[in-house]
């Protein structure tokens, strides 16, 4: 039951209130894991829906259809290169808000397992961002 | 022709079956229409947003209801 839930989340009803895309860049640093993680729990939260970056640049029908059907997209990125933004205004879409890790006080560099305390600072940070 | 409506039963996906029938209806060709009501089988698409139209594996469309005229447009 619970594995059905779990499932059941994974997609989502454009019946519901508006669909929120997250598109977090999950690179391979510790902002970049974090930028992802900030998309785990804003997903958990109800306050967005994570989606498949890669697959805006893979080009999967798939995923790009869905893109289409959101009512906002946020880009989620750890550092200054902007990759998931980039991504999809290369593929044709607007990104109506792009939040950048670095830019909420994270330094780019060392280990890419993060600490509860500082995936609820920058929760903290994101969420009035979000919000403003 | 396969078509699949993937959704969980909702207003949107009866509304998106509706029009997906009328279309094949309309241009007299030969077509299965199949609900598909497993979240796995969107996740296998890559679909995360219901409902969506999907023809010989080819995803047209999720997360909004089409027209008719769009429908018609894939068909032919």
């Amino acid at each position: 039951m619970a594995e059905e839930l779990k499932m059941a989340e994974e997609v989502k009803c454009a019946c519901e209130a508006a669909i929120i895309g997250l598109y977090a860049c999950a690179g391979g640093s510790n902002v970049g894991q974090m930028a992802n993680k900030v998309a785990v729990e804003l997903t958990k939260q109800g306050k967005g829906k994570i989606m498949c970056t890669v697959g805006i640049g893979g080009a999967v029908s798939g995923i790009l259809k869905s893109t289409e059907g959101t009512d906002e997209i946020v880009a989620i990125d750890g550092c200054p290169l902007i990759c998931a933004k980039k991504s999809l205004e290369r593929a044709g879409f607007t990104v109506d808000k792009s939040i950048v890790i670095t830019e909420l006080g994270m330094k780019k560099g060392g280990s890419l397992d993060l600490e509860e305390s500082e995936v609820n600072e920058m929760m903290n940070k994101v969420e009035s961002t979000l919000d403003n | 022709m396969k078509i699949e409506i993937l959704g969980t039963g909702c207003a949107k996906c009866k509304k998106t079956k509706e029009i997906v029938e009328q279309a094949v209806a309309e241009l007299g060709i030969d077509a299965e229409v199949v609900k598909v009501e497993d979240i796995n089988a969107a996740l296998d698409y890559g679909v995360m947003i219901t409902p969506a139209v999907v023809i010989d594996g080819d995803v047209k469309i999720a997360g909004k209801i089409p027209t008719i005229e769009k429908v018609k447009e894939w068909l032919s």
